[in-house]
C-alpha cells in the first residue's frame, strides 16, 4: 500500500488580476483563486498510481483559510484525505519556508513513498518547490515526469520517463521519490457529481504553526525566508512603434513590406 | 552569518564533455559585469575536463578563476552528487553568488543544495543588478503574468543562488584575462546516487521546432484560429522563416512547446518578428525583445504589443496575413 502526498497550491487567476491605473497596484478583488492548473495534473497521476497499486492519496496545501476550496477539489477529483497549513505566522514565505512548513506537517502524517508536485505554480512560478521538497523529505527527485511506468514497493524503486529538452530519458530511482509532473499524460479528470458533493463536506485536517510539534518560528513565514521581494514596479514600456494606418489593408500591408524591405 | 565573509561570484559550467552549454558561458559574460561592478572575480566551476577549445572559450569570456573538480559520482548528471558538491564548495569557499542555469538540470540542484545550506535562491531573473549600497544583487523578474516587475534580493544570507534562463544574456565575450586554476576533489560515493538512467530517446529531429536561431520568426497569438494555422505557416515559410507562438497556444494544445517564445519558453533574437494577435505581456515580451525588427498585428489599438513593436497595423489578424500572402505570391 502506497502512501502518496500531493503538494498543492491555491493560486489568484493571473490572467485576470488587473492593475490599477492610477496607483499603478494589483487589482486583486474579484479575482478568483484557483487550484494551481499543473497541480491538477499531479493529482491525477497520484491517483492514477494508487487506483493501480493501491494506497491513500493525501493532499496538502500551505495557504489562507480559503485554500481549503482547492483541497475540495483535489478530494472530488480522487485524493483521500487533505491537509491545510493555515496561519498568519506562515505569510510571506519563500520557498525555502513552505518546504520547511510542509514537510514538517506531513511527517506527522506517516512517511511517504511517493510525493507529486505540479512543474510550477501560477504566481510565484519558481518552479523550486519540487527540489526543495525532496531535500527535506530525503527523497529522490524525478523532475519534468511524464508517465509513471512502474512502482517496486518491494525492491523500493520506482521507474518513469521524464520529458528532458532533447528527449525523453526513462529513470529508477529510489523510494521515497518525488515528481515534479509533466501534463502530456495526466490530464486532470472531471469529478462526478456523487464525489463533488462528498468533497464539499469531507473532513479538512487544519494545522496552524502550534499544532505542529517542535516547528521552529525562525523557520517559517517572513523570518524563515531569505529571499524577500523589497519592491516591484510596473514595466517600462517604450512610445508606441510606428503605426501603419493607409486606409486598407492593402495599402498597409503594401506600405509595411517597404519599411522592412531592407530588413528582409 | 557575515555577509563580509564572502567573496566572488561563481558560474557552474554546464558541459557534456565534449561542448559548454550555450547558457553557461551566457552567464559567464553577465556576471563578468555584476562581478566588476563589485570589485570580485568571476569563478567558472567545471566538474570533469573540457577539451581545450572549450576551456578557450570560457577564458575568452573573462573569467578570473577555474575551479576544477574532479571526483567520483559525476558520470551522469545526477542532483544526489551535484547538490551534495556545491554544499561542499560553497562551504569552503564561501562565494557570493552562485549562478546556475536554468536547464533542468540545473533547476533540480541548485535549489536543492540552497536549501541545504541553507539560503536563499531565485529562477528565472531577466536583469541583474549590483547594489552598492547594500552588496547584493537584485533579481529582477517580470510577476503576476507580467503586469508586474518584482525585485528579489537575498539581504542577509550568502550565498545568493540563482537560476537564469537560456538565451535571457547575451554572449559577448569581451576577452581573456589572467585566469588561475583551483584543483578540488570531491567524492560521492556511488553507492549513494538514487537515480540512474536506462534509456534515453533523443526526439527526431525537427528542424521547424529549432526556432532559437531563425532569421525570421512569425508568431501567432491566442486569437489564432486553429483553421488559419497554414496561413502563418505559408507566411513563415514565404519569409524564409519559422512559426512560432505564445504560451496560451501551447496551453490550448495547438502547437508544441518548443515553439513558444518567452520567459518560460524559448528566447530569440530573429531579425524580424512579426505577431498575430498577441496581446504583448511581458512573459512573452522578455523572449522576444531583442529582434533586430519587431511587426505587430493586433485588432485592438490599445494592445500592449504595440509598445514594443517598430511596426503597428491595427486590423484583422487573419486578413493582414492573407493580403501578405497575396502580396510575396505576386
Ligand atoms: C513575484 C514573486 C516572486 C517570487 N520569487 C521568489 C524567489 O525568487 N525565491 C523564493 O524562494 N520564493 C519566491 N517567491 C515566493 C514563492 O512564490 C512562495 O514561496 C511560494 O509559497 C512557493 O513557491 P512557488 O509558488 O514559486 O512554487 P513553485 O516552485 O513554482 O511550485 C511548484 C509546486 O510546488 C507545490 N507548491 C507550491 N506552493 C505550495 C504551497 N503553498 N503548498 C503546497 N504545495 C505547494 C505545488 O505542487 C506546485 O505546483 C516569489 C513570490 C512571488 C509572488
Ligand atoms: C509564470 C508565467 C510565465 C509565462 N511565460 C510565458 C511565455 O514564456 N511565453 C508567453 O507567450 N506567455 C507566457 N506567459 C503567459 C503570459 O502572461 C500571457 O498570458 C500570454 O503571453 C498571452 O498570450 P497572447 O498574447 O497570445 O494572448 P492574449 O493575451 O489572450 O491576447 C490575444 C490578443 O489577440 C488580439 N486579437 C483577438 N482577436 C484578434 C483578431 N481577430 N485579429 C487580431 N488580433 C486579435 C487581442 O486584442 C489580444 O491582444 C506566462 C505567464 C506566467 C504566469
Amino acid at each position: 500500500m502506497l502512501n502518496i502526498l500531493v503538494c498543492v497550491k491555491q493560486v489568484p487567476d493571473v490572467n485576470l488580476v488587473k492593475i490599477d491605473p492610477v496607483t499603478g497596484s494589483l487589482i486583486r478583488k474579484g479575482v478568483p483563486a484557483i487550484l494551481n492548473p499543473l497541480d491538477a495534473n499531479a493529482l491525477e497521476a497520484a491517483v492514477q498510481t494508487k487506483e493501480q497499486y493501491g494506497g491513500t492519496v493525501t493532499c496538502i496545501t500551505m495557504g489562507p483559510d480559503q485554500a481549503a476550496e482547492a483541497l475540495r477539489e483535489c478530494l472530488a477529483a480522487g485524493a483521500d484525505k487533505a491537509i491545510l497549513l493555515s496561519d498568519r505566522a506562515f505569510a510571506n514565505a519563500d520557498t525555502l519556508a513552505t518546504s520547511y512548513v510542509i514537510t514538517s506537517a506531513a511527517k506527522l502524517f506517516g512517511s511517504f513513498d511517493l510525493i507529486f508536485c505540479g512543474k510550477e505554480s501560477l504566481d510565484g512560478a519558481t518552479g523550486q518547490m519540487g527540489s526543495q521538497l525532496a531535500e527535506r523529505f530525503d527523497a529522490s527527485q524525478l523532475s519534468s515526469m511524464s508517465l509513471l511506468l512502474a512502482v517496486d514497493e518491494a525492491g523500493k524503486t520506482v521507474t518513469a520517463e521524464r520529458e528532458l529538452e532533447k528527449g525523453v530519458e526513462t529513470a529508477e530511482a529510489k523510494l521515497p521519490c518525488l515528481f515534479t509532473v509533466e501534463k502530456t499524460n495526466y490530464r486532470p479528470r472531471i469529478p462526478n457529481l456523487k464525489s463533488w458533493k462528498a468533497s464539499r463536506t469531507a473532513e479538512i485536517t487544519t494545522l496552524n504553526s502550534l499544532s505542529i510539534p517542535g516547528l521552529d518560528p525562525a523557520q517559517i513565514g517572513d523570518p524563515g525566508s531569505p529571499t524577500k521581494v523589497p519592491r516591484t514596479y510596473p514595466p517600462v514600456v517604450g512610445e508606441s512603434g510606428h503605426m501603419i494606418d493607409e486606409g486598407s489593408t492593402e495599402k498597409n500591408v503594401d506600405t509595411l513590406f517597404e519599411l522592412i524591405a531592407d530588413v528582409l | 552569518m557575515n555577509k563580509n565573509d564572502y567573496r566572488d561570484m561563481w558560474v557552474f559550467i554546464e558541459h557534456d564533455g565534449e561542448t559548454i552549454q550555450p547558457v553557461s558561458l551566457e552567464l559567464c559574460c553577465e556576471i563578468r559585469k555584476i562581478a566588476d561592478a563589485a570589485g570580485e572575480k568571476l569563478v567558472a566551476v567545471v566538474v570533469g575536463t573540457l577539451p581545450e577549445s572549450e576551456t578557450e572559450k570560457l577564458m575568452e569570456t573573462g573569467v578570473d578563476v577555474i575551479l576544477r573538480v574532479s571526483g567520483t559520482g559525476y558520470g551522469y548528471f545526477n542532483v544526489d552528487a551535484y547538490a551534495n558538491l556545491f554544499t561542499v564548495l560553497c562551504r569552503k569557499y564561501l562565494p557570493t553568488a552562485v549562478f546556475v542555469g536554468g536547464t533542468i538540470n540545473g533547476r533540480d540542484f541548485a535549489p536543492r543544495f540552497a536549501c541545504r545550506l541553507p539560503t536563499g535562491c531565485t529562477s528565472d531573473a531577466t536583469e541583474l543588478v549590483w547594489d552598492p549600497k547594500t552588496t547584493d544583487i537584485e533579481f529582477i523578474e517580470p510577476a503576476v503574468g507580467g503586469k508586474m516587475m518584482a525585485v528579489i534580493t537575498v539581504p542577509v544570507m550568502r550565498p545568493q543562488v540563482g537560476t537564469i534562463r537560456p538565451g535571457t544574456f547575451k554572449y559577448v565575450p569581451t576577452g581573456k584575462r589572467p585566469c588561475s586554476v583551483i584543483e578540488e576533489t570531491v567524492d560521492f560515493p556511488e553507492a549513494e546516487i538514487r537515480t540512474r538512467v536506462l534509456d534515453f530517446k533523443a526526439d527526431d529531429f525537427d528542424e521547424s521546432l529549432n526556432i532559437a536561431d531563425a532569421d525570421v520568426i512569425v508568431c501567432v497569438g491566442n486569437a489564432v484560429k486553429v483553421d488559419s494555422l497554414p496561413k502563418y505557416r505559408e507566411l513563415a515559410a514565404l519569409l524564409g522563416g519559422k512559426l512560432g507562438c505564445t504560451r496560451p497556444v501551447f496551453d490550448r494544445g495547438v502547437l508544441p512547446f518548443k515553439l513558444v517564445i518567452g520567459q518560460s519558453g524559448v528566447v530569440v533574437k530573429p531579425k524580424l518578428y512579426l505577431s498575430f494577435g498577441v496581446s504583448g505581456a511581458v512573459n512573452h515580451v522578455t523572449g522576444m525583445q531583442d529582434s533586430g525588427c519587431i511587426v505587430a498585428v493586433n485588432k485592438d489599438p490599445d494592445a500592449a504589443i504595440f509598445k514594443y513593436c517598430d511596426y503597428g497595423i491595427v486590423g484583422d489578424m487573419d486578413e493582414v496575413c492573407e493580403q501578405m500572402l497575396r502580396h510575396l505570391r505576386r
